[in-house]
């Protein structure tokens, strides 16, 4: 297909995921392409080479001559040219600068002037690689004292965040606190720890708790930490000593939300005050009545306790109609039941709490929930459409008589 | 298969030719013991048999816990990773416990991708293994993964170089492009967008001059005018929206390593990033593997780059046509005919065709409900609408159906582009570890390190602005530097001018990706001068190539430079330089002018930090419409799922 045609073509795209009616659904494609073929026996032999068809290659020595070709083994190894062997006569700051870019051996040690040390220190900054920066920044601090390789790190950003980062992936982390402190960046080096810490620890709950009330005591309340910051790692502290307490292995540094899916599940009859009831938890962490919500509905629609989905999120209102009531913002929980496969009573009593006619009737027919669409386009005494609604309902079934029902009921004055 | 396109697949060959040269250095009858990482790679520069042929007796994956393996040379293959590398010493370290004497057989070797760092010299001596362990660095070659398409693998470089601030592997970049133009030629005009894009081009200066003063004649290029290097954070927008593309989608949702889609259509990218609140159900299912490359897979050519809406429908006319196919009857003549011609093909037809479809329905059943809406917010933000629906738009999102990375992204989209408040911000922080753990709390410093997400100031320090922010409002229109930097470059269609050639279709209609717009605009002018002036609201733009060539005075040494070097943090102007100043130069200079003058046809862009399938598409528009190529390279393709996966 040329690309006029593509464009041509186009006038779906506006419109995301929708589809013709012409188009073959995927099953039918898929049951097309798996239909196999008279004759087709080999197929098994056939289909084990399909996926090792590789495009031919041009001879190596077409596509570059063998003189680069070593030019670009020698690149790759950082080894000198086979000739050059004999040390450069002077090792100026640019050669050694040039050496350490190229990967090639060299010694940073002729340089002792803190003139020279800068200007190598600057120099690579400059040309922007990492790897001669930190080279640099290393060899000034095995020749520097701490207090001028501060200030000339203090003052270079980049060479800085080398430097921080490599302690990092080092995990010198003492150092890395020494250091920022020294910077007057102990913010900064909280939260580097608190890093450190949690991917060092594993999940044992002793030394975790032990480490976390460390960093929160001595680290977390510097002047110039982030308040919520602080909060946070407080909270981390409640959760682990709430673990701490309900000694499940299993849920040994699990986060807070899958720690209320556990007492949802096992405790749900305990009342607030005891330590396993998810009320508590949630009162603890304080969890959002939302976020609270959303656990409840998936925990018990998963074990299949929709007795106790129903008690929570609907209730009789004054003419004895079941209502939703919910934090969940309405669409959301839709979608969300409708993908844990609830009744569509369920379904029905949560689309009717919609408002909106229009808005009622699109969400009850992409849920498929058919007796609300039934009962709307009832209302709206629009024959024309609930005819069409019917012929898409598979006849005989519980909705296709509801539907049939309704048309023929003589107390609706249809407008066509 | 035009002549370029089979030049690019083959630098396969380069990367074979080195590894070989390394091999041999490291002896025969050799165990290769090799990251799991590294397999996908490796099967596209080498075979099995290759590697047998070259001195490899047993594979092995790398595993701390590791037993020993049968023959005493052993080669480690692993990424430039710390950890990596220091789980490899351990390794080695133990064996030698055990067996003093393998320490004087000068046995070990460590391969390194893509290079060795001194720290790694370093570490190696501080351990006492200095002399009893070989290091080897193996810098591949860009990979052709699919037309007009090239990828270096190196999928850790976006978290190294963005957020840990760590260069160390930028000159991998440098030694790739230095590299493909031995085989491609120079292209004459070189661009770069961003800091870590100029010093690359520094870097290769360094490698121009060291290696081709000897005998390399260095030819320019015939089929790229023009390099475009760019860094990923000129253009946050594109990595953090949700595409609409086929391709795009299917990075969305399935793992992809190395061009090839691992097919796992119920443990998805999607289900895995969420809360789980069922028992895992042990995944038994069978393996199947996609390989995203056109020249293996035409339907994937067709399908790759439209809008979802109408793959289903393509795909849907293929398999009609191919039912018409298969009620002809057929003679035992045309039957033999069939088989030895035929039959290979159209098996491996239909086996793409039945993984397309697969591929569809898992992405309709998860993304089906949500696409809309997701995608419509994501418009809203870009233009600076209904902060406020939008704020409440993805608070529900971080209170319900969360997901680990893409939650994470509508946070950072919406930072960059609204703003978030102090107290905005920490509502959504503390939504998020409340689901998945306090411990990730880091995570949001690693994003405001890597320039995703804005830190918001905490009140007391601004409590001034606020005085001031009840006057801002009243001002018309605010608009923050996000949306004047897009509208001067035109990256945001009006919902009136959303004509069908638009690029901005591959995020539903949203945004033009930059380097669609950068491409536009050196194709369709008819100099670089024009080119530059539609680019000028583009800060770090900077130029070399050999269109400057005879604009250096003498020779300019990597020494003259340095020593010319005065204020700290000065550029360094090697490998390019300012185009603004160049610009003004332009009136002065007439050597510029023919520089000025050069009109592409053809461009490489090449993006630091992973592009995105969504990307590539919004190029082949721009390709398409002015009938010239687009090559598009980087460090890996990624999706928006791992550009927040690097920062945990």
């Amino acid at each position: 297909m040329d690309d006029d045609d593509y464009w041509n073509t186009s006038e779906t795209k506006a419109k995301a995921f929708s589809f013709d009616d012409d188009v073959l659904s995927p099953q039918e494609i898929l049951a097309i392409g798996q239909r196999s073929y008279s004759g087709s026996k080999e197929e098994g032999v056939l289909s084990s080479n399909i996926s090792s068809v590789k495009p031919a290659h041009i001879p190596l020595s077409s596509l570059v001559s063998p003189k680069i070709l070593d030019l670009m083994v020698l690149a790759q190894s950082g080894n000198d040219p086979a000739k050059e062997t004999k040390q450069e006569p002077e090792e100026t700051v640019a050669i050694t600068l040039k050496r350490l870019v190229l990967g090639r051996r060299c010694s940073l040690h002729v340089h002792r002037s803190l003139k020279s040390k800068t200007e190598l220190l600057d120099g690579a900054i400059a040309i922007g690689d990492g790897n001669a920066i930190l080279t640099v920044v290393l060899f000034l601090i095995q020749t520097l004292n701490r207090k001028v390789v501060y200030e000339l790190l203090s003052s270079r950003p980049a060479a800085l965040g080398h430097y921080i980062s490599t302690l990092q992936s080092e995990g010198k982390i003492s150092e890395l606190t020494d250091f920022l402190t020294m910077l007057g960046r102990s913010p900064d080096s909280a939260i580097y720890q608190f890093q450190h810490a949690v991917k060092n620890q594993g999940n044992n709950l002793e030394s975790l708790l032990r480490k976390m009330s460390n960093l929160l005591a001595n680290h977390f309340n510097q002047p110039g930490v982030d308040a919520h910051q602080t909060k946070m790692v407080a909270d981390y502290v409640k959760l682990l000593e709430w673990q701490n307490f309900a000694k499940k292995t299993e849920l040994n540094n699990k986060s807070a939300l899958q720690c209320l899916a556990y007492c949802c599940s096992f405790h749900w009859t305990e009342g607030a005050g005891n330590m396993m009831s998810p009320l508590t938890l949630c009162q603890r962490q304080q969890i959002s009545p939302l976020q609270y919500d959303w656990v409840v509905l998936n925990v018990h629609a998963n074990s299949n306790k929709w007795d106790i989905v129903e008690s929570l999120f609907t209730k009789k209102d004054w003419f004895g109609r079941t209502t939703v009531s919910s934090h969940i913002p309405i669409e959301t929980l839709l979608s969300r039941l409708s993908e844990l496969k609830a009744s569509e009573r369920m379904l029905a009593s949560c689309v009717n709490k919609i408002a909106g006619t229009e808005d009622r009737l699109r969400l009850a027919q992409k849920y498929k929930i058919h007796s609300v669409v039934i009962e709307t386009l009832a209302k709206q005494k629009d024959r024309a459409a609930l005819t069409n609604y019917k012929m898409t309902l598979n006849p005989q079934s519980e909705e296709y008589i509801y539907a049939e029902n309704t048309l023929r009921d003589s107390s609706i004055k249809w407008k066509n | 298969m035009e002549p370029l396109q089979a030049k690019l697949v083959s630098m396969c060959l380069i990367s074979q030719h080195k590894l070989e040269k390394i091999l041999s250095l490291c002896g025969d009858k050799s165990d290769l013991i090799i990251d799991s990482a590294l397999i996908k790679p490796l099967e596209r520069i080498c075979g099995v048999t290759w590697l047998r042929q070259h001195g490899v007796e047993k594979i092995y994956k790398m595993d701390p816990q590791l037993g020993p393996t049968v023959n005493i040379i052993k080669v480690y293959f692993i990424p430039a990773c710390i950890q990596k590398y220091k789980c490899v010493l351990d390794h080695i370290s133990s064996q030698l416990s055990q067996k003093p004497s393998l320490a004087d057989l000068n046995c070990f070797n460590i391969i390194i991708v893509p290079k060795v760092l001194h720290t790694y010299d370093s570490i190696l001596e501080s351990r006492g293994m200095h002399g009893v362990v070989k290091l080897h660095s193996f810098s591949w070659e860009l990979m052709s993964l699919d037309d007009r398409l090239l990828s270096l693998e190196l999928p850790f470089l976006f978290k190294q170089l963005y957020v840990e601030q760590n260069l160390s592997l930028l000159s991998s970049i440098s030694m790739s492009l230095w590299s493909l133009f031995h085989v491609t030629g120079r292209p004459k005009c070189v661009m770069s967008l961003g800091k870590l894009s100029s010093s690359v081009l520094d870097i290769l200066e360094i490698y121009n001059e060291t290696y081709s003063r000897d005998f390399v004649k260095n030819y320019s290029s015939d089929e790229i005018d023009t390099l475009v290097l760019i860094d990923r954070n000129q253009d946050y927008a594109s990595s953090l929206l949700t595409p609409a593309t086929y391709s795009g989608l299917l990075s969305e949702i399935f793992n992809i390593s190395c061009g090839h889609l691992d097919l796992n259509v119920k443990e998805t990218k999607y289900k895995k990033g969420k809360l789980n609140f069922t028992a895992d159900a042990e995944d038994t299912s069978k393996k199947v593997t996609m390989t995203l490359d056109s020249s293996i897979d035409n339907l994937y050519g067709e399908i790759k780059h439209r809008h979802f809406s109408e793959v289903l429908s393509v795909l849907s006319s293929k398999a009609k046509l191919l039912k018409n196919e298969d009620i002809k009857a057929l003679g035992i003549q045309e039957i033999k005919h069939f088989v030895t011609t035929k039959l290979q093909q159209v098996t491996l037809f239909k086996q793409n065709l039945v993984n397309h479809v697969l591929a569809c329905e898992t992405i309709i059943s998860e993304m089906n409900n949500k696409f809309e809406n997701i995608t419509f917010t994501e418009s809203e933000m870009l233009n600076n609408r209904n902060k406020k629906s939008n704020y409440s738009f993805v608070d529900e999102n971080f209170g319900t159906d969360i997901h680990m990375y893409n939650s994470l992204r509508l946070m950072c989209l919406l930072s960059l582009t609204q703003g978030l408040s102090y107290d905005e911000y920490n509502t959504l922080v503390n939504k998020y570890l409340l689901a998945f753990g306090y411990k990730f709390l880091y995570i949001f410093n690693n994003l405001i390190n890597a320039g995703l997400l804005v830190q918001p100031s905490s009140p007391k320090l601004s409590l001034n602005i606020s005085n001031l922010s009840g006057l801002s409002d009243r001002l018309p229109r605010w608009q923050n530097s996000f949306q004047s930097l897009a509208s001067k470059l035109k990256q945001l269609p009006s919902q009136a001018d959303n004509s069908k050639t638009s690029p901005s279709y591959v995020f539903n209609g949203g945004y033009i990706p930059l380097i669609a717009i950068v491409c536009n605009a050196l194709l369709t002018s008819e100099s670089l001068s024009e080119a530059l002036t539609k680019l000028s609201v583009l800060n770090d733009l900077k130029l070399g190539g050999s269109i400057l060539d005879n604009t250096k005075e003498g020779m300019e040494t990597l020494n003259e430079k340095l020593s010319n070097l005065k204020l700290q943090n000065s550029e360094l102007d090697f490998g390019c330089r300012d185009a603004k100043t160049l610009q003004k130069l332009l009136k002065t200079d007439p050597k510029l002018t023919s520089a000025f003058s050069l009109k592409t046809k053809s461009v490489l862009v090449y993006v630091i930090g992973g592009v995105t399938y969504a990307e590539v598409a919004a190029c082949n528009v721009i390709q398409t419409a002015t009938g010239s190529k687009i090559y598009v390279a980087s460090d890996c393709i990624a999706s928006g799922c791992d550009f927040m996966a690097a920062n945990t």
